[in-house]
């Protein structure tokens, strides 16, 4: 067999490669604007990867016992933001060190998800199929040719994804509460001074992002695939960590780099599928998206700028 | 009443670790309860299966023997302000690189054995060096580096064992290793090998590196306070790097010495998450060798017990992963505890510092 370079370009930039990134995207873009939100407020919260697991784990669970998937999701969120309470308590009021923190956030999303995943199950690594969200079908789009066939019969929750960044640049940009929430990141003294708690912006943008975090979790069990998998979230959280970082922490940034990180993974999968394994190793390909986003990192993150602020606990006097 | 006071303020650390371990287990014992099991019934077998007899008791030392390795090896890391969560990677690495120089070189053992563990730990150390990199010239943050390149050795591993080294039999594995690539067991019948004297070597050698050398001294620095070092002439990039470097081949050496201790071959997905669980040995161990000695019998106990456990309760063996969580969260809290003891007995003493305040 011959390989004819020309051939294979074209079976592996398709439209459903297209369509494949925004399904992958939607998880991505929930979790990194989450973090986003909660960067911005100067609190670095690596969990976000834990959080994820969380979110999938309840949505599937609640999802399975009750029977209703928009019932899986916002207790997913609610999951979400349980957790980012307790990250907010040891984090902000306590003054922990916000990186291990977040680590024992992750490790506490992996155990605690796999424990009751078994407590409730009982065999195997996975939940019983549950019900998902809708797909959604937009009759309109049918006779807009690649736009159709990219957006059409996504998942419910692309929408809203795809609405996220702009909300949240209108929120940071165009309202009081975006104005309080960046001065939290860059200086939350002077914040103080005008009157404003940072400790409260800081805590409701750590639940606010976990929410958010959860939501990502949630699309993966109850609507990318339809049910709950031991460590299913494998690295989303921490490529969406790497999606803020690459973003510069600003909404068209962020989601402009998690598009981009999602690509790369479709065009993994792709890669997968077209290039026989005998003339190239799968595993090359599934180690790709994790390489690519170091690389980038590698390349961009020096010229990043986060808010002034960030990982350093709020103290009420100066000494 | 005063030097029981000032006992108390000078171990605050340790009193918060022992604290954090205990409010853990408090945590599990009321999520058994809530889940309908008798926690006290789950102790007891867990105890009888960590150190019930001879045999259960050198099992649980043999799982010390990774996880104190590798929580040394998060220790010098952390010690210089390096924080290497991928040491899972790096272990996976340097038992995949000492299995390979295990089975296809033919030496006398006392030059195959330590030839097969170096090859472990370099092959771990100089992995540990990409991360290093990244963080000391590219300001990547190493925690995120870390654990994505966790997923890079794995597959890569994953595919030698699959397509490179011959396969015996179904099982992903490499080939067997020679005779003389292997510790000898100390305890027929169970897996307890000579590597707990690596171990033993590696966390002395760790405390005089860290407490007794000049650049122990400097790396501990650096950790303390970047600008300062730097302003004092400690190079700082090139020791951050030996903290990577020591830290990797540590973590390389804890897989070399499971693979020739243990299994004798590179087994696919040998690791029931060593890399993971010595992050929180070396939380509770205060980061000091001395005390992971005991937080890693303490997590190694809890390996065996639990899978014991297990066997003969309903309660799954992911308890495990979940107690870590918990604990390296309350470890993380645990400065709540220290402020509290030190407010609780510093007001009493009323002295000038807490007047200040």
């Amino acid at each position: 067999m011959e390989f004819d370079l020309q051939d294979i370009l074209k079976d592996i930039f398709t439209l459903s490669l297209g369509f494949a990134t925004i399904r992958i995207s939607i998880s991505i873009v929930f979790a990194s604007m989450g973090e986003m939100i909660t960067e911005r407020s100067g609190v670095l919260n690596m969990g976000v990867e834990g959080i994820m697991l969380m979110g999938a784990f309840t949505a599937a669970v609640t999802t399975h016992f009750l029977g209703n998937p928009w019932i899986g999701l916002l207790f997913a969120g609610l999951a979400g933001m349980l957790i980012g309470l307790i990250f907010a308590f040891i984090a902000i009021t306590v003054k922990s060190d916000q990186a291990i923190t977040g680590l024992a956030v992750y490790l506490l999303g992996v155990g605690l998800s796999g424990y009751l995943l078994q407590v409730f199950f009982k065999h195997g690594g996975n939940t019983p199929k549950v019900e998902t969200l809708p797909i959604m079908h937009l009759a309109f789009l049918e006779n807009i040719p690649i736009i159709n066939d990219i957006f059409n019969d996504q998942s419910v929750l692309m929408i809203p994804a795809l609405l996220l960044p702009i909300l949240l640049y209108i929120l940071f940009y165009k309202t009081p509460w975006g104005t309080w929430l960046r001065a939290t990141g860059e200086n939350p003294k002077a914040l103080a001074v005008v009157g404003k708690n940072p400790i409260t912006i800081r805590y409701l943008a750590v639940m606010a992002g976990s929410f958010l975090a959860g939501i990502g979790g949630a699309y993966l069990s109850i609507s990318q695939t339809s049910l709950f998998s031991e460590r299913m979230v494998n690295g989303r959280g921490f490529i969406a960590l790497s999606a803020v970082i690459f973003g510069n922490v600003k909404p068209a940034g962020v989601f402009a780099a998690a598009m981009f990180f999602s690509f790369m993974d479709a065009l993994q999968y792709s890669l997968q599928t077209v290039i026989p394994d005998q003339y190239f190793p799968r595993e090359v390909f599934m180690a790709l998206p994790y390489v690519i986003t170091l690389l980038i990192l590698a390349g961009f993150i020096k010229q990043s700028k986060g808010p002034a602020d960030i990982t350093n606990p709020y103290e009420k006097e100066s000494r | 009443m005063e030097k029981i006071q000032k006992f108390l303020l000078k171990n605050s650390a340790v009193f918060a670790s022992v604290l954090a371990v205990i409010f853990a287990f408090l945590v599990v014992g009321i999520l058994l309860l809530s889940s309908g099991r008798n926690p006290v019934e789950a102790f007891g077998y867990f105890l009888d299966g960590a150190f019930g007899d001879m045999f259960n008791f050198a099992n649980t030392v043999s799982r010390v023997v990774p996880l104190l390795i590798a929580a040394i090896a998060f220790i010098i890391g952390a010690k210089c302000s390096v924080f290497n969560v991928g040491i899972e990677g790096q272990l996976l690495l340097g038992a995949l690189a000492s299995a390979v120089v295990g089975y296809i070189i033919e030496l006398p053992k006392a030059i195959h054995l330590p030839l097969t563990l170096l090859a472990g730990t370099l092959a771990g150390g100089l992995y540990a060096l990409i991360p290093g990199w990244l963080k000391v010239y590219r300001k990547v943050n190493e925690i995120l580096s870390t654990i994505m390149l966790n997923y890079p050795a794995f597959f890569f591993n994953h595919y030698i064992v699959l397509n490179v080294t011959p396969l015996e039999g179904v099982i992903p594995a490499t080939p067997f290793v020679n005779e003389t690539a292997k510790f000898i067991n100390l305890v027929p019948g169970t897996r307890l090998h000579a590597g707990v004297i690596v171990a033993a070597i590696v966390v002395v050698a760790a405390y005089i590196l860290l407490q007794r050398t000049t650049m122990g001294y400097e790396m501990r620095a650096v950790g303390f306070n970047q600008e300062a070092a730097r302003y004092h002439g400690i190079p700082v990039e090139k020791r951050m790097m030996l903290a990577f470097f020591i830290s990797g081949c540590l973590a390389g050496l804890a897989g070399a010495v499971e693979m020739a201790g243990v299994h004798y071959r590179y087994l696919d997905q040998f690791s029931p998450g060593y890399g993971y669980d010595s992050i929180t040995v070396a939380m509770v161990g205060l980061l000091h060798p001395f005390g992971a000695i005991f937080s890693a019998t303490l997590f190694g106990a809890l390996k065996t017990g639990i899978l014991d456990m297990a066997v003969y309760t309903e309660i799954p063996r992911q308890l495990v992963t979940l107690i870590n969580g918990i604990v390296v969260l309350f470890i993380s809290a645990k400065s709540l505890v220290q402020t509290q003891f030190t407010q609780v007995f510093k007001g009493r003493q009323s002295n000038p510092s807490s007047e200040e305040k």
